[in-house]
This record gives structure tokens, sequence and C-alpha cells, in this order.
């Protein structure tokens, strides 16, 4: 999905003049994954939307292996005849011998070529490989285990295509096997232990171990170093996984994971460092109008204060206007996701609200997929006496209209205290009426199968906030992904994420975290944390993220209590800025895009097949690591820009904050001063260092001569 | 007479075997007078014809014929069955004036030579779907010419499940309405599945059952956890008939994995013990057949002793280095077996610094 952005300057100096010199002419890619067009979670997103620059990167040798499911085929690949030679007669001596193999293009941006295998056709060998498996490795894959038979299938079928296409070969070709995550990993184990000469290179998007352990409750960063790995995974019944995962990595040319904090992860849980952390990007599209993404969040906007207005009927004691609309989004794990910490933080929030008696309202919206029997009566009676109001003054305004009309064609200017009579009197009071309600506005839009027992509404009972006239923290809690079909709230996730003003992921686990990276890309100012991949990018990469509406926690080295107040801090200075210097934060999150952008971000990617092709065929091609200093103890200083803080906020004067529209362009927020500020603020993308092939491949005859006059 | 009849089984891949000869030792052990019988197809190991040589009557080794019909086996998502279409092979039998199938996942509770009685095509409906019969257990004769005309019939319209049930379903299409006597009894043919469908049904009629079938993709020989409770019963009844009958031939290979094991780890012993004690108490709450219990407790206990006495004579012949090989392998497969039951040990030799060791061996 690529999100939209504006057409705004490029901030990133420096990253357009970037040239590949690696020749790649005679290399072959193959990226192997369970979810190469199977969304099966996560991994799909990042594949599916890397796959336009790397098919731009290697073209016709480009090829991702995965499963055939025939419902995904159906609806997302076209299958054709292999275009390549030897891949063709590959693919036709290994179907001729009991497997099933389709080539096709997968539809999506960049339409690269997919090998999808038929894992369940070949299950008949899943014994004779297991037991090759076994006496290779010493790694055993239990029955009943169905997710991992399907990767030892996986895995040897993956390695005899690989092996197969090097035998079709009439040279010995340069083949990059890239592999992600353990169901695939197998694949890699076994090119190495039947020496095929491949390039392997290992990413994980998470760690097995890690994920079990953080949601137990372990104290999982302080402790990292401590675990007996081998009894955790075991304890777990996942201690096959965890072998197969833990090997891939040991046997990889190269091995990446998508961030700082799963590259500490991988260093204790996996026993070794990552070469490479390749982040995930978004493919971003730019809008043709300047700030375009300020116009769709007052759209938005609007939608998320009508459903508000209707949720909140008969309590409508608030200014609508001076409300700020907060969320958090995700998977239903409840502490992983730092729910625990958002709920606390908004009852300390309240309370400072109170005490400062701020005229702001925050509505914080809980999206996360729970077990509910379908909406509750409540909230869609709110939404039906929003409808009935409106409908009410229609009416109103019809009659009224008429009246107006009738009396202007006579030459009469109106009588104003004849305008409204009785019966219309009797129809708005009767409409006012039906607004009276008796209870709170209702916290969770649905009836939750479980209430008794969730978490979120049982930390809500325990902090108190019931959306009670007197708070100024409400609460939202929506258990279902947002449609734009439900008569709740009729907007897409994307919509929603736009009208909001500010995301908050205060997650504990997260390797890497797309959500607030989509909020940056649309221009919304988030919170995570240092212990997601996101943050810890960010961080890494921005000088004063709070200034470019990047908020994050601290949850590695404090406390729960000290993180929930440096979150509270965070939220109250939010609530303390005025329109303007929203809209001003808006616009410099939104800068930030292109740092997320493939474009930029894929070039980790491209180091690590490298590093790999270098590691694999050293005669050939050379790799010179990048110099080391670039990549740590980076920190500009803070910039010299005024920050968006209440307390310069002398510009917003009440012409500024009231009155104007936010799509406005501001004299005081000036493109070329800020792509100024942003060259000092924001680090270029790591770049790629000078390498290439040995100089004496670059014969005239070619790169076969080269490289045997190279070896004799 | 008792010799041109016969119970015929098949077995097409190494893990079926093992539920062959439990099928024999079954009914064995419920006094049969008739041959057993197994077919087994090319690509069953040496060891395991010699093993089954042992338990069976005979043996017959057939070519294995697979339906090619993958498009519609995919329909079942069961692609192995392919080959039980080797399982008409058992027409070709003319040695037998009458048959009595069994398939190699089913367990033989109480004597059933009854079932001679019955005529060709008698079995029991099929869980799913009772207007068919179940091919797991069923009365036939053995004809060259009914031979044939299968063939030609699967040739002509195929099957219609991909596997040897749905062409036997389509050539006898008369089964469901034509002669009740030739409906075997639900009791002949108690599928696993049923247990959890009709659990009442099972509670109540349960105990009278001859033969279990352990339908579906989880069989009893790849033992683990996801077993239904009451199947649990059934499932430690099939591994004590098949460490009792294993233990009783010392030759064979499988004996020696579950011997050696039991003596060179005691610990991971107690465990398995535990759990077929606890299930043997879960089959006494479902009140399972309580004649059989008492004999197949003591069976259990025999087995230990067995055990027990065999452990010196074990450690004697481990002198032998052609034996010290052999038993070497069974260690090996034994082991294989534990961590396919979910039960590696990861805390001693299975610790994941021995699994690097042997990747480093391909690593440079």
């Amino acid at each position: 999905m690529p999100l939209a952005r504006s057409l705004s300057v490029t901030s990133l100096s420096g990253m357009e003049d970037w040239d590949e010199e690696f020749d790649l002419e005679d290399a072959v890619l193959f990226e192997i994954a369970w979810e190469v067009a199977n969304k099966v979670g996560g991994i799909y997103t990042v594949i599916q939307t890397k796959a336009r620059l790397t098919a731009e990167e290697w073209g016709e040798n480009y090829f991702l292996v995965g499963p055939y499911v025939e419902s995904n085929v159906r609806t997302q690949v076209e299958l054709i005849e292999p275009t390549n030679p030897v891949l063709k007669r590959t693919i036709d001596k290994m179907n001729s011998s009991g497997c099933k193999i389709y080539f096709g293009r997968w539809l999506i941006e960049g339409s690269p070529y997919v090998i999808l295998i038929d894992v369940a056709y070949t299950a008949w060998s899943l014994d004779t490989w297991k037991s090759e498996l076994w006496e290779n490795c010493g790694i055993g894959v239990p029955w009943f285990d169905r997710e991992a038979n399907d990767s030892v299938l996986f895995g040897f079928l993956t390695v005899w295509l690989l092996g197969e296409y090097i035998a079709q070969s009439a040279e010995p070709p340069h083949i990059v096997a890239h592999f992600h995550e353990w169901l695939a990993g197998l694949g890699l184990v076994l090119c190495r232990q039947r020496q095929l000469s491949v390039a392997t290179v290992f990413t994980t998007h998470a760690t097995l171990l890690g994920r079990y352990l953080c949601a137990g409750n372990v104290d999982f960063y302080n402790r990292i170093s401590e675990f007996n790995l081998d009894k955790e995974a075991g304890d777990r019944q996942i201690y096959h996984r965890y072998c197969i995962e833990r090997a891939a990595a040991h046997c990889a040319h190269v091995f990446t994971t998508v961030s700082q904090i799963t590259a500490i992860e991988a260093e204790y849980l996996l026993k070794r460092k990552p070469d490479f952390v390749t982040p995930n990007g978004l493919n971003v599209k730019k809008f043709s109008a300047v700030h375009e993404f300020q116009n769709l969040h007052a759209q938005s906007k609007n939608r998320i204060q009508e459903f508000v207005r209707g949720h909140f009927y008969g309590h409508l004691d608030f200014n609508l206007d001076k409300c700020l609309f907060l969320f958090i989004a995700g998977r239903y794990e409840f502490s992983n996701k730092g729910a625990d910490v958002f709920l606390e933080a908004l009852a300390r929030l309240n309370y400072l609200l109170r005490v400062n008696h701020s005229d702001v309202t925050v509505i914080a919206f809980f999206i996360m997929p729970a077990r509910t029997n379908n909406f509750n009566v409540e909230t869609l009676k709110g939404q039906a006496v929003r409808k009935q109001l409106w409908d009410t003054a229609q009416t109103v305004k019809e009659r009224f209209g008429k009246k107006l009309y009738e009396s202007l064609l006579v030459g009469q200017l109106p009588d104003v205290s004849k305008m409204l009579d009785k019966e219309d009197f009797t129809i708005m009071k009767r409409a006012i009426f039906a607004t009276q309600r008796q209870c709170q506005p209702p916290i969770c839009t649905h009836n939750m199968l479980e209430d008794s027992s969730d978490p979120i509404l049982n930390c809500v009972r325990r902090i108190g906030l019931f959306n009670s006239s007197a708070d100024r923290v409400k609460i939202i809690f929506h258990p279902e992904f947002l449609s734009s079909t439900s008569p709740l709230l009729p907007m897409d996730y994307e919509e929603f994420v736009r009208g909001c003003h500010l995301g908050v992921f205060p997650s504990y686990y997260e390797p890497w975290g797309y959500t607030p990276a989509e909020c940056t890309v649309m221009g919304i100012p988030s919170v995570s944390t240092n212990l997601s991949g996101f943050g810890c990018f960010m961080e890494e990469h921005i000088a004063d993220p709070s200034a470019y509406g990047i908020y994050i926690l601290d949850r590695r080295y404090r406390g729960v209590d000290e993180s929930c107040n440096q979150l509270t801090s965070f939220l109250f200075q939010f609530c303390k800025q005025s329109r303007r210097q929203r809209i001003i934060q808006r616009n410099r999150t939104e800068r930030l895009s292109d740092l997320l952008d493939w474009r930029y971000l894929g070039r980790y990617y491209i180091s690590a097949r490298h590093m790999a092709l270098a590691k694999a065929y050293p005669d050939t091609f050379m790799y010179e690591p990048h110099d080391p200093t670039s990549t740590t103890g980076f920190r500009y200083p803070r910039p010299a820009s005024v920050p968006p803080s209440p307390s310069l906020s002398r510009h917003s004067s009440p012409h500024h904050s009231e009155a104007e529209d936010n799509d406005e362009e501001d004299e005081r927020y000036d493109e070329d001063l800020e792509a100024e500020k942003d060259r000092m603020n924001i680090r270029q993308p790591y770049s790629l260092p000078f390498k290439n092939k040995l100089p004496s491949v670059h014969g005239a005859n070619g790169y076969t001569d080269g490289v045997t006059s190279d070896k004799n | 007479m008792s010799a041109a009849e016969a119970f015929v089984t098949l077995a097409t891949t190494d893990p079926y075997c093992m539920g062959a000869t439990v099928v024999a030792s079954s009914l064995r052990r419920h006094g049969t007078t008739r041959s057993i019988v197994v077919m087994v197809t090319t690509n069953i190991s040496e060891e395991w014809r010699h093993t089954l040589e042992e338990v069976f009557d005979e043996v017959i080794v057939v070519d294995e014929m697979d339906s090619e019909d993958h498009l519609r086996l995919s329909w079942l998502g069961r692609p192995e069955l392919g080959i039980t279409f080797t399982k008409i092979h058992c027409w070709t039998l003319t040695q037998y004036s009458k048959c009595v199938f069994l398939d190699a996942d089913t367990l033989v509770l109480c004597n059933v030579d009854e079932l001679f009685d019955r005529d060709e095509l008698s079995a029991a409906p099929d869980p799913g779907w009772p207007d068919c019969f179940n091919s797991g257990v069923f009365v036939f004769r053995p004809s060259l010419q009914t031979h044939d005309r299968l063939l030609d019939h699967a040739l002509q319209h195929g099957s219609f499940d991909g596997g040897d049930q749905g062409l036997l379903n389509s050539f006898f299409s008369s089964w469901s309405v034509e002669d009740i006597h030739k409906h075997l009894p639900f009791i002949y043919n108690l599928s696993a599945t049923s247990v959890y469908s009709y659990l009442p049904a099972f509670h109540q009629f349960g105990h009278n059952a001859k033969i279990v079938h352990f339908l579906g993709p989880a069989k009893p020989w790849s033992s683990g956890t996801s077993h239904s409770h009451t199947m649990e019963g059934f499932v430690s009844l099939w591994w004590k008939e098949y460490l009792s009958q294993t233990s009783s031939l010392p030759v064979t290979q499988p004996s020696q994995d579950e011997e050696k094991t039991q003596i060179q780890n005691q610990e991971a012993d107690m465990q398995l013990r535990e759990n077929l004690d606890s299930t043997n108490s879960l089959l006494a709450n479902v009140s399972l057949q309580p004649a059989a219990e008492p004999q197949t407790s003591s069976h259990a206990g025999n087995t230990e002793e067995k055990v027990g006495v065999q452990d010196s004579p074990m450690g004697a012949e481990g002198e032998d280095d052609a034996d010290t090989d052999l038993q070497h392998q069974a260690v090996d497969r034994e082991h294989q077996q534990r961590w396919e039951a979910g039960q590696a040990e990861y805390l001693g030799r299975d610790s994941f610094q021995n699994i690097q060791r042997m990747l480093d061996r391909f690593l440079d």
C-alpha cells in the first residue's frame, strides 16, 4: 500500500546522487520467504513493498520464492512460462521429478517474478527429508508441528531448486539467496550443508524466543544476557523452531535484523551479532499538491468529530475544536504493545489537565481487535441520535428557508420572531428530549466476549476513566479493525490515522513497528519507544526527534513508573501546543517521509547482499566495509530553530490559532529554512561505499574470461 | 478352511509398517484362526520386511500404484493417500477364498473372526458420509476378474476422492441400499473422529468396540499431544501392543530401539510410563472395555519385566562389532523419534551447542 505524501521538497540532500557501482550483470538473486505472495503477518508487507526497488536493481535476475497457495495465486499472481532458459530447465526438471513448481509474475508494484512451490504435493518425502535433516544437522522436527513440517518441505525444496539451477547453468552462476525468517531458514542451512556455491543472507524480523519471553513478563531487556536459551525454548515447546532459526543465523554468510534493538536481541538469543541492520521501509507516494496531507488531515478529522458527536451525545460539554485525538493501534498484546503504559499515562494526563484548568479535551482511541459479538447498542444509538438531530435541523432549515423565500417574494423583510413557529419548536424540543441520556458515554464500542477479564477494560476500571464530564481525557475502545463499511466509524485505517493528532505506541516489544512509520509518512506525529525498531532508527537519524513530532519514550533504561511519567509529560506538552504549532510540527513530521522510503532504506539490503557475494565468491567480488565512524556516535546538536514548544509560542496570536484553517502557507514555516534545518538535524541514511569486482575481472572479453585468467 | 481365509493389511511406508505389526500382533493376541498377510510396496526397507516376516504368515511385495490423480487428491488435502490405490491389489490374493482387509492404522481389540461369515463387500459406514463405506475394514473375495474390473473402473471413472475409498465406493455403489448384512456395525471400524463428533454415543457404545481405526493424519506412531482425550486411551493401547510385540521379538530393529532407550534413559522412560499410566486412568474414566482392561494391563506388566530381564543380555551382545553398529543405528533412530514426539533433550545431548558442532562440520 503506497502511502501518499506531498511533494514537499526533499529535505535529505545527497540522497539522490547515489549510484550503483556493484556489477551484478551475471548474478542472480533468489529471495525466499514463506510470505511471498502469501499474507500471514508483517513480513508480507516488507517483501511486497520492497519488491519494486529490488526488481529495479536486479531486473530479470530477481526471483522471489514462496509457497504455492491456490487462493493467493488466483488473486495476485499471473502464471507464465519461465523467461529465463536456465530456470525453465530447472523447473521442468523438478516438475518431472515429482515436484509441483509454478512460475509467474506477482501483481504488485514492480511486478517481480515469483517461483511458487507446492509443498503439500511433495509431502510424501517428509519422512525421508526429516531423516536427512536429522543425520546432517541433528535437528528433529515433531510430527504435530504443522508449520515446522512445512518449513522442512519448503527448505528441502528451495535447496533443491537452487542446486538444480546451478546444475542447469552452463557456467557456474553467482547466486545470492536471501532467506527471511525461520520458516525459510532450513533452506539456508541445507545450502551450506550441501556446499552449494551460493551467497546466503538470513534476515530475522524478530526472534522466536524474544517474542515468547517478552509476552511472559520476564523483564526481558534487563535479563537478556542471563537466559538459558535452550531451556527457555525447550520449556516453551519451540525448541526445534528455535534450533532452525539459530542454525540459519549461524550458517548464513551475512546475517541481518530489522532494527538496532532486534540486533541486540539476536546477539543474545541467537548468539550472532548481525552484520547489518536492514530497516523496513515504505513505498512513499507523492501528492501533486504541496501540503495536501494537511487538507486530508482536516477532512478526516471532521469525520472523526462527527463520530465523537454521536458517541458523546447528551454529554457534549466540551469544545470539539479543542479536542485532540490520540490513538493506539495494533495486535491486542496488552503489555507488549504498551497499552498498559498508555492507559496509566492517560490517567495522569487527566489529572494534570484538570488541575491546570485546561480547556483541551483528549480522546484516546484504542484500535485493537479482540473477541466481540458485534457493536453495542448504546454506541449505535449514539450515531442514530446524531443523525436524527441532523435531520431535524435540516427539516427546520427547509421550513425556515421556505418562509424566508415567501417573505422575500412579496417584497417584505422577514419578521425574525415569526420565522420559527410553534411546530418548529415542538420538533426541536422532541429531538432534544431524545438526546437525554442517563448513562455515561460507553468506553467500548462493541460487546466484548470476555468483558470481565479484558485487560484494557479492567485497567480503565482501575484508573477510573469513565468518560464522565469532569474528565478531560476520554477513552474509546474499538476492538475491531477499522473498515470503511462500518456503520459506526466508516473510515479505513489510513483515513483514521490522518484524522488523528498523535499516534501513541509505547511498545515493550516491537522489532520494527510499521504503525509509527505509517503515521510519519502521513505527517502525523507519534510516540514510540527506544525498544521499538522505529524508535531506535529515528533516534539514530534525527538530532531532536520531538521537534519533528517523533517522541521517543525511554523504556529501556527506566522503570515503568518513570516511563509513564515521561509519556505523560510528552502528552501534556503536546496538549499545550497551539494549533499553529501542531501544523508546523506536522509539516516537519511529514518531511521525514523520505527517510522511511525504500529508495533509501533499500540500500542496507543492497549492502548486505554485496557483502554476502564477497564472502561467497572472494575471487570475484570485493566488499569494503563501511567506514565505522559514520554509523556510530552520531549526535547533531539541537537545532537553532524555534522548537514548537509552548514557552516560545509568542507567534501564535489568536488571529492564527483560531480563525485560520490549517492548509495555508505561513511565513514562519519557510521551506528553505526548514530544509536547511533538516540538513543539520537529519542524518543521511547510510551511503554505499565504493566497491566493485576486483579489477582483474574486468577483462575486455567479459567476465568468464576474467575469472579464468584470474584463476590461472 | 481357515487356511483359505486371511486377514490382509498393507504397508506403504516405514511408519505404516509399525502399524502393520500392531495389526498382526493384536489379531494373534485375540486368537485368530486365519492367516495374516501383509502387502508391502517396493520402497519398504529390507529390515522392515524382515521384521514383518516375523509377525506375518506371508509378506507380499506389490508395485506401488499411484492414482496420478493429484488434482482430486488436492481436494482432500491428503496427497499421500494416492498410494492407497495399491490396496486394490488385495483382490489378486486368489490363494485365499475370502479375506478381511484391515488398514495398517487399525487396532483389533478382540477376536473378530466372525467377520468371515460376511460376504463381499461388507464394510462399515464412513463417519463423514454414512452412505459411503469406510475402506479401512472390509470383507472381500479375491478374484482376478474383480481386480481387472476395478482397474478398468479406475481408469474410466477415476476416484471421486482420489483415494481407494472413492474408487471402491463407486464400484460397489449399491452397498448403501442393497443388503443390510453387508453393513458392518460401526464397532468394527470405530474411527477416531467419531469420538468428538458424537461423544455421548461413544460413551454408550464405545466399550463394545472391536476394531479402532486411527483415521486422519495423526497416527498413534507419531505419538504426541494432539490426540483427543478419549482417543489417548486407544493410542496408549496401541503403544502397549507395539511395545509388547517388539520385545517378544528381540532380533528385530524396532525392538532394540525401544529397549535400548529404556535401558539408556531411565528418566525419560519414567516419563513415558507415567504417560501411559495417566492415559490408562483416562481409559478407566470412559469405562472402556472393562473385560479387556486387566488383560492389557497385565500384559504391560509383562513388558516391563521382560525389559528388565533382557537388560543384561543386551549389554553382553553389545560387544559384538556388527551388533554395536546395528545398535547404534537403532539408538539413533530412537533418538530422532524422541524429537519427533516433541521430547528433545534440550538440556542434555540435544543442546544447541551439540547441534552447532554438527553444523560447523560443513561450514569452513
